[in-house]
């Protein structure tokens, strides 16, 4: 099972905004703007990003009723599953991750009495996350149409249909201790800047916008962080520009 | 003067603000009137977050703005008029869940907002907090969660107060990512609160302010 390293993040202040809730209608204050500049500078000269990504391919057997039966005897439940990987033929499971350098310096800008760093800098760590999890959809996009396969959108444990609890299934499909990623006992995924996904591959894949992603999360009400643009139209079929693969949040 | 103060913290100046502090305290005047403007500043702030002008980081700078007045403040104050903690508070993110940004934000601006607060920490088994109540006599428990799964252990860290015979001793709120009122109504807290700054404002209408 493949791990990737040495992937290039290069973020932009407006990810990170996004990040840490900032509103359209807010200005944005010259201090906080350069402190954003000086820790993304900060967190690619400290090292602080370590990305990495683990995935495994599997053949897509036997799925009906909302379980998708593994090699091992273990069962990924989920109602929306027959759906969101209707016209595999595999799927993959990736994990991705930042690492826990990030996550430690958080905490000790917290604990050294310096919160606007410690809430910046996990908004670095949140948006380089999100750029890790499209590069995850890139690549596994490359590879399907490499040989002539299409890659659906993701769906990661934790979105409407796919309980957290099912998060240990797909640690045991990708080489997540390979990248350090660990689970809790609840199912959390440790560094936190982490996440896992299920991608269907086959002829033709349903895709979906982000409009359609925010739509379905029980978030979508209140989220300050939602990628989902108002109005914005929603599109099913084939990957183009305009309708990316996109991962939640 | 005193308006200049409030509202220049409200603003989010910072070296205006530290300077208006140190002019005041230079010319003698009462610390605690001074202090006193500097919440009544943080507490614009607040607003303008609720009404979505300013954004976290916003909220978050207002704290450490009002940190280092009241950082200058202190050496000022006679024993006498020391600043009064309005209460304690405990905060924690519950059993299961690790995440910690937003419990860690709530704990500062409670903490800058006057209050002594205990941070538990991440993964707070329920015993925990029973234990702390009991040793600190805190009015007030903040349980944080993220997670979906950890609404079951609010509800049974809810429960173990209950069941400790403090639970009409303690408010409790609730907070994290997808809680609403319904939530609310299973877990058995009394409030839940969206931000950090409905924390602070919650945790002022039970025990202080």
């Amino acid at each position: 099972m493949p791990v990737i390293r040495d992937i290039p993040i290069s973020l932009k202040t407006k990810e990170v905004l996004r990040r840490v809730g900032f509103r359209e209608q807010a200005s944005l204050r010259p201090e906080i703007k350069s402190l954003i500049d000086e820790l993304l500078a900060g967190a690619k000269n400290d090292f602080l990003l370590e990305p990495a990504i683990a995935y495994g391919i599997y053949p897509l057997t036997e799925m009906n009723r909302g379980r998708l039966p593994l090699e091992d005897n273990g069962v990924i439940h989920d109602p929306l599953l027959p759906s969101l990987l209707s016209g595999a033929d595999e799927f993959a499971v990736v994990i991705c991750t930042i690492g826990h350098r990030l996550e430690k310096q958080v905490t000790n800008y917290f604990k050294q009495d310096e919160p606007l760093r410690g809430v910046l800098l996990d908004g670095i760590g949140s948006a380089a996350v999100d750029l890790l999890a499209e590069e995850a959809c890139k690549l596994m996009t490359e590879r399907a149409s490499s040989r002539g396969y299409q890659a659906g959108s993701p769906i990661s444990p934790g979105m409407q249909g796919l309980p957290i609890t099912e998060q240990r299934w797909l640690f045991k499909m990708a080489p997540a201790q390979k990248i350090g990623v660990g689970l809790t006992s609840s199912g959390v995924m440790s560094p936190l800047k982490s996440t896992s996904m299920i991608i269907g591959i086959g002829p033709q894949m349903k895709t979906w916008t982000r409009a359609e992603v925010c739509a379905q999360c029980g978030l979508r009400k209140t989220c300050p962080y939602r990628k989902g643009v108002k109005g914005e139209k929603q599109k099913r079929g084939k990957i183009s520009k305009k309708s990316p693969i996109v991962h939640p949040c | 003067m005193a308006k200049d103060l409030v509202n220049t913290l409200a603003d989010l100046k910072e070296k205006e603000a530290l300077g208006i502090v140190q002019e005041r305290l230079s010319a003698g005047e009462d610390p605690l009137r001074i202090l006193d403007d500097a919440r009544r500043g943080v507490e614009i702030v607040g607003k303008r977050f609720s009404d979505e002008e300013y954004f976290i980081p916003d909220l978050v700078y207002s704290g450490e703005i009002l940190k280092q007045i009241t950082d200058m403040v202190k050496p000022k104050l006679t024993k006498a008029a020391e600043v009064k903690r309005l209460g304690k508070v405990i905060v924690g993110t519950v059993a299961g869940d690790i995440h910690d940004i937003g419990k860690d934000i709530v704990v500062f601006m409670l903490d800058v907002n006057g209050f002594e607060v205990f941070d538990l920490g991440i993964d707070v088994p329920v015993q925990k907090f029973v234990d702390k109540i009991k040793e600190t006599g805190s009015g007030v428990v903040g349980l944080s969660g993220f997670l979906t799964l950890a609404f079951q252990s609010m509800k049974d860290t809810v429960g173990a107060i209950e069941k400790a015979g403090l639970r009409n001793e303690v408010k409790i709120m609730i907070g994290g990512g997808q809680i609403d009122d319904q939530v609310r109504s299973f877990t058995g807290a009394d409030a839940y609160g969206k931000d950090a700054m409905d924390a602070v404002k919650l945790a002022k209408g039970w025990i202080g302010g």
